[in-house]
């Protein structure tokens, strides 16, 4: 068990203003067995009124609606969480155990598991994971701005490239052609700057995580932000807005930390 | 008296003048919008005047049954977005379930008001020669078509009165209080909004219609928006007023992008957090796909028996699924006599007569079967019974089906009613409007 401190910040800039602003984020980390929430601050701005649910999958959902014109949107969550990933999380839904948009395989992929499948001996879900992970760390490599949130496994198998969120989706693939049910994890791991992604297995009773772009287990230093089939899911934040804007810029940090940033 | 038991004579005679009728139906816009090679045509759905009749009491027995198929639907859909218990008692295999494209994880949980997913029923229905009353299909996204009966028996009252002075016919110009007081019963405090897509939707006559009968605000997406969970109505002085139940004739997956695809241009951000928060009502409700998938159509019977302990008043049409081996080994070796069906397709796409096909077609039929079970599901070919037409003033028989409108607000209840529609093809079995058919009024009787 580990009690660490985490820092998460997002600045959406315009490049001209914007109106009718909704979005929902996804932010908030949810208080599970293996995560106990001991703080965390909300702050959006500019300030707007913002609800709060629990959607399906079981994620903290910050909903609001920002109708005057802004030319920028910011929110951060500060707090403090007491990790323990020994702990069993037990919240299953028999939607993890099929393809969803992003991890619907092609031919390609379903090839490539066919092959690796035949050459796998172990009858321990945890055992065929690291050895499916060992043969994607073999194949594909992690390259930055090689792909969007929009790619799918398929996509990024193809090009043999991507980023924690496609390695995620290609194993989550993998996993649910071999019959384990299996769930994408959008979250903050050691101070990478950035959001990370990783899965959970579903054990038969309780979830286990692993993360195939390290290709290594999870640690006290994963905390989860939001839980789904796949990416579109969990996106930290959804956003429909309207103006005469052309780009927008997002600038996004993120830090985990075993002690206090005051 | 059974409607097969009818003096043909009697029943079989026009209402009107066929052409005036269309001409009026045309000069109110009552059109069907289809887009043939990615181009919008807007084509009138062309009426015929000879009326198909059900007698009273054929319809209290069909009534009896429909009630009964869409209570067990509702809850159907309760169960399978709650405890599931349907598939834990091994009455539905879970695979049926899950990969169902209707199927919507992200209503997991949802409870919508007074339980009721499916407020707007159209569930299709052929009689057969010998009088018996089959489902061929269940309706429970957004069902089109009951304007179309609604305007054409206005128009015929209007241009034959003394044909419903001198017959006994059920007045079927409740459609309008019936769907009004579905909405109300399911109405979370606010207005009543018919949601449309615009004016280029294939059924945009009708969400006008609906709105003007039940006193709705026909509303598109942008005059709509969801501050704090609830759904407000933008007015037209820049205030606000809020919305208790969105009739929404656009699918789910254009429903929210923050929830559902994400490029949709039509739908309403948030709308889903204003739903499950309880603020509004969705009619019909989001992820209803999963009861009326062509798969889980033959599972109906049983969650019939399941959920209400009755025994099925109507019946399915005789219905294989090549998911079970014994099934698959009945469809491979009858598959020039069935109609197989594509469970992902609607509109009358994806059906498929065996028949009509080549023996090579059905040699890649039958591949295609083995490679992929659950995709189809076969039937027998119903030997319907047709119906008299007027084809250029000249008599002739169609086949013809029935789209009967069931509504569920504080009971369910079977509009005394429906669309028939007809194949103008002699060949044809397929009604669809989409696939160039027309229209006739349903008279019950009422006695």
């Amino acid at each position: 068990m580990k009690k660490l401190y985490f820092h998460f910040s997002t600045k959406l800039t315009f490049d001209n203003y914007v109106h009718d602003h909704s979005f929902a984020l996804r932010c908030i980390p949810p208080e599970t067995p293996s995560q106990h929430i001991l703080s965390c601050e909300l702050n959006i701005s500019p300030f707007v009124s913002a609800m709060q649910t629990v959607d399906s999958f079981g994620n903290n959902v910050t909903s609001s609606y920002l109708k005057k014109e802004h030319r920028y949107l910011d929110f951060e969550i500060t707090g403090c969480a007491e990790i323990d990933c020994i702990a069993q999380k037990t919240d299953f839904m028999p939607c993890y155990s099929y393809q969803s948009k992003y991890t619907k395989p092609d031919s390609a992929l379903t090839e490539w598991y066919s092959e690796i499948s035949s050459g796998c001996t172990a009858d321990d879900p945890f055992e065929r994971i690291k050895f499916f992970s060992d043969c994607l760390s073999e194949v594909m490599t992690y390259e930055k701005n090689s792909t969007d949130t929009a790619t799918t496994a398929a996509e990024a198998f193809a090009i043999k490239k991507g980023v924690c969120q496609d390695f995620t989706h290609v194993m989550l693939s993998v996993l649910r052609m071999d019959g384990i049910p299996c769930r994408y994890i959008a979250g903050l791991a050691s101070c990478d700057g950035e959001t990370h992604s990783w899965l959970e297995i579903w054990t038969g009773e309780y979830w286990k995580g692993y993360d195939p772009t390290n290709n290594c287990d999870i640690s006290d230093d994963y905390l989860v932000l939001s839980q789904g089939r796949d990416f579109g899911d969990c996106a930290v934040d959804r956003g429909v807005m309207f103006g005469a804007y052309t780009k927008q810029l997002q600038l996004i940090e993120s830090c985990l930390s075993e002690s206090s940033f005051y | 008296m059974k409607t097969a038991e009818l003096n043909k004579e009697l029943y079989s005679s026009p209402v009107g003048n066929a052409e005036e009728i269309n001409e009026l139906l045309r000069r109110y816009g009552v059109k069907f919008g289809i887009y043939k090679n990615g181009i919008f045509k807007e084509q009138l759905f062309p009426f015929d005047p000879i009326p198909r009749i059900i007698t009273h009491d054929d319809f209290t027995d069909m009534e009896k049954g429909l009630v009964q198929r869409v209570d067990a639907l509702n809850k159907f859909l309760f169960d399978i977005y709650h405890d599931k218990n349907i598939i834990k008692d091994g009455v539905i295999p879970e695979n049926f379930v899950y990969i169902s494209s209707g199927y919507l994880p992200q209503c997991e949980g949802i409870t919508p008001p007074n339980n009721i997913y499916s407020h707007i029923s159209g569930i299709d229905l052929v009689q057969s020669k010998d009088g018996d009353w089959y489902i061929l299909e269940d309706n429970l996204r957004i069902p089109s078509g009951a304007s179309y009966p609604l305007i054409a028996r206005e128009l015929t009252r209007v241009a034959s009165p003394a044909a419903f002075s001198s017959n006994s016919i059920v007045d079927n110009r409740n459609y309008a209080k019936l769907l009004k007081d579905t909405m109300d019963y399911s109405n979370c405090g606010g207005i009543n909004a018919i949601l449309t897509p615009g004016r280029y939707n294939a059924a945009y006559f009708e969400h006008s219609y609906l709105a003007e009968l039940t006193n709705s605000v026909l509303v598109q997406n942008d005059e709509l928006f969801v501050e704090d969970n609830v759904l407000y109505h933008k007015t037209y002085t820049g205030g606000k007023t809020k919305v208790g139940a969105l009739y929404r004739r656009i699918s789910d997956d254009y429903l929210d992008p923050l929830t559902f695809e994400p490029q949709s241009l039509i739908g309403i951000p948030n709308l889903m957090e204003a739903y499950r928060s309880g603020n509004v009502a969705i009619i019909n409700a989001p992820g209803n796909g999963v009861a009326d998938d062509k798969g889980i159509y033959y599972f109906v019977p049983k969650m019939i028996e399941y959920y209400l302990g009755e025994k099925p008043v109507l019946k399915n049409a005789p219905t294989y699924l090549p998911f079970y081996e014994e099934d698959k080994e009945y469809v491979l070796k009858n598959l020039d006599r069935l109609v197989i069906k594509d469970v992902a397709e609607a509109g009358g796409y994806g059906v498929i007569f065996g028949s009509e096909l080549s023996d090579e077609k059905l040699e890649n039929m039958r591949q295609t079967i083995i490679n992929e079970p659950r995709r189809f599901i076969a039937q027998e070919v119903i030997d319907f019974l047709d119906l008299p037409i007027l084809d250029d003033g000249r008599q002739v028989m169609r086949k013809a089906d029935l789209r009967a409108f069931v509504l569920s607000g504080e009971q369910t209840k079977v509009w005394a009613s429906g669309l028939t529609r007809f194949s103008r093809n002699p060949d044809s079995f397929v009604v669809n409007s989409s696939q160039g058919g027309g229209f006739k009024d349903t008279w019950v009787l009422s006695r």
